[in-house]
């Protein structure tokens, strides 16, 4: 019995070990080539690790391609889109909870029922509105469309982690004469901080990783998102891979550390919400 | 039963308003604006537009290649999720089982849902790439095939490669949220199961199942959407080929959208795959609907 059992243990684990290997190996091996001088890159057969560590793909990559540009313009995009979606949906989504506890069910199907407009339908009109307002090639009418994704994502949520809010505690503040804002500010937001940082993380690297809409409503290099500039470098007569890996590793590494810290949180989050 | 004879509360409302705003502007509307356009002669340059009717459904109703890409992303859509609710299913079991290390497993497990798909085209390519590429000289090197294989530009080899990758990125999502599920039954109930006698297989399809069913319903029908609608992951990939055998729905819209600039007929096309969303949505729901009220 015990015997079988381990074998059993072993296995279990081989599994895990070959998995988890396939679902890191690629970020490894961006990182690893990103530092890979312009001859190891390309060799046959290749090394894992690079024999001579350079810096020279990075500081390439940052200073002659601008990257460091276009970190700052997706930077600043997602940072005011994450702004500006979290405070919208923290609003919706203590109102729906505390105010319209009844639209519950039926905002879980609009949300969803959003959710299933096409980014490409989608891309259609936005491209029309955003040129009608004279906003093509800007960050602020990127900003606005990104709320489109963002704010129902954020919503539900929010949702969730509003719902762990017990009644009592502001119904002590309404008594002591603050107004509902006030609750909600002083009373609520502390109380939830912690899920509405995990969701202004994820708004943020769904903004950071975002695609489509910035390829469709900036056509200027200078506006470029770091997601576009590196389909742009691909799309290069004379492809470098190790500049495009240093490339990758500054768009991949922030949406992956984030991620790992906030991963536990947006994974219960949505599965409470179904259960309900 | 409480008296709703409440004043209307404009506080209230003002907390969801700006919710509001957002989802009639840049959802509702648009939307809207799209349906119109697929009723006119809407060029992505030039100004004016006319009615025509319903002229770009007939024209895309009778193109062969919309025919194909609407297989096409049905094929994809049903592999991805079909794949990916297996595998994430398995890993989460896996993951649930062990003592030792679950931490750390889940972790690694979880880092390709955090990839930008830009990053993900770019890397698979470079893995991929077919002169130099690790893993075709990797299975050279190790005595599988005399040739390069060629997984991305070869027209039989290029849906499994991708729905490989799209495997590698989809499963972590599921396998965490089956996870989270799994911990959420208690353990009274398996061992119930076993002192009824019974067996793993029973436990599983009595207990298990039940308990997720739910969570992995909603999941299935979230994903299934995405994937569906999604345009970034095979356009980046493949753009489509190698001779449009990749083409999706989402890429037939586009190319009709901005490679040929006929936004009307491209809105048709979006047009279709929302109403052919909405139909398999409706149904999903109504049987999940009905399932809920036969357990109440």
């Amino acid at each position: 019995m015990r015997k079988k059992l381990s074998v059993r243990t072993i296995i279990k684990y081989l599994t895990l070990i070959l998995a988890s290997i396939v679902a890191v190996f690629p970020l490894l091996w961006i990182i690893l080539s990103a530092f890979k001088g312009p001859g190891e890159i390309n060799q046959y057969p290749t090394n894992i690790l690079p024999k001579q560590w350079t810096f020279d793909n990075f500081r390439y990559v940052l200073s002659e391609l601008n990257f460091g540009n276009y970190i700052v313009n997706s930077l600043v995009i997602a940072l005011a889109t994450t702004f500006v979606a979290v405070t919208i949906s923290a609003l919706a989504a203590y109102g729906v909870v505390r105010f319209f506890p009844r639209v519950g069910k039926a905002l879980t199907r609009l949300l969803i029922t959003t959710y299933m407009f096409p980014p490409i339908l989608l891309a259609i009109p936005y491209s029309v509105i955003i040129g009608a307002l004279g906003l093509v090639n800007t960050r602020i009418g990127l900003i606005i469309v990104y709320l489109s994704f963002s704010v129902p994502y954020a919503v539900w949520l929010l949702v969730g982690f509003f719902e762990t809010v017990p009644l009592g505690i502001e119904e002590a503040a309404r008594i002591d004469g603050a107004n509902k804002l006030q609750v909600f500010i002083q009373v609520v937001l502390p109380i939830v901080a912690p899920g509405i940082v995990a969701t202004a993380i994820y708004t943020f690297i769904n903004a950071w990783n975002e695609f489509l809409y910035s390829l469709i409503l900036i056509n200027s290099t200078e506006k470029m998102t770091i997601a576009v500039a590196l389909r742009a470098l691909e799309n290069q007569e004379i492809l470098d891979w190790g500049q495009m890996m240093a490339a990758s590793s500054l768009v991949v590494l922030p949406s992956v550390i984030f991620f790992v810290f906030i991963q536990n949180k947006i994974s219960s989050g949505l599965a409470e919400g179904a259960t309900k | 039963m409480i008296k709703r004879i409440k004043k209307i509360n404009y506080t209230s409302w003002l907390f969801i308003l700006p919710a509001i705003l957002v989802i009639v502007s840049l959802l509702l509307y648009p939307v809207l604006s799209s349906v119109v356009y697929s009723f006119t002669s809407k060029h992505l340059t030039r100004p004016v537009s006319t009615f025509v009717g319903l002229q770009n459904y007939k024209k895309i109703l009778a193109d062969e290649q919309f025919y194909k890409a609407f297989f096409m992303s049905i094929k994809w859509t049903v592999a991805s999720i079909g794949g990916q609710v297996i595998l994430g299913f398995i890993l989460a079991m896996l993951l649930n089982s062990i003592k030792i290390g679950k931490k750390m497993f889940r972790v690694l497990l979880i880092v390709p849902w955090a990839f930008p798909v830009v990053v993900i085209a770019v890397i698979w390519k470079f893995l991929l790439n077919g002169v130099y590429g690790f893993i075709p000289t990797m299975l050279v090197n190790l005595g599988l095939t005399d040739t390069l294989p060629q997984f991305l530009s070869s027209g039989t080899l290029v849906f499994p490669t991708i729905l490989f990758v799209n495997l590698w990125f989809g499963t972590p999502m599921i396998m965490v949220n089956i996870l989270s599920a799994l911990q959420t039954i208690p353990e009274e109930q398996y061992e119930a199961a076993k002192m009824d006698g019974a067996s793993t297989w029973q436990t599983f399809v009595s207990v298990t199942i039940p308990h997720i069913s739910k969570v992995v319903g909603l999941l299935v029908i979230l994903r299934t959407i995405w994937v569906f609608t999604n345009f970034d992951m095979v356009y980046l990939l493949t753009g489509g080929g190698p001779a449009n055998v990749t083409m999706t729905l989402p890429i037939y819209a586009y190319k009709m959208g901005w490679g040929l600039k006929l936004l009307g007929k491209s809105s048709a096309i979006t047009i279709i795959m929302l109403i052919f969303l909405l139909i398999v949505c409706s149904i999903y729901f109504y049987y999940s609907d009905k399932k809920e009220k036969e357990n109440v």
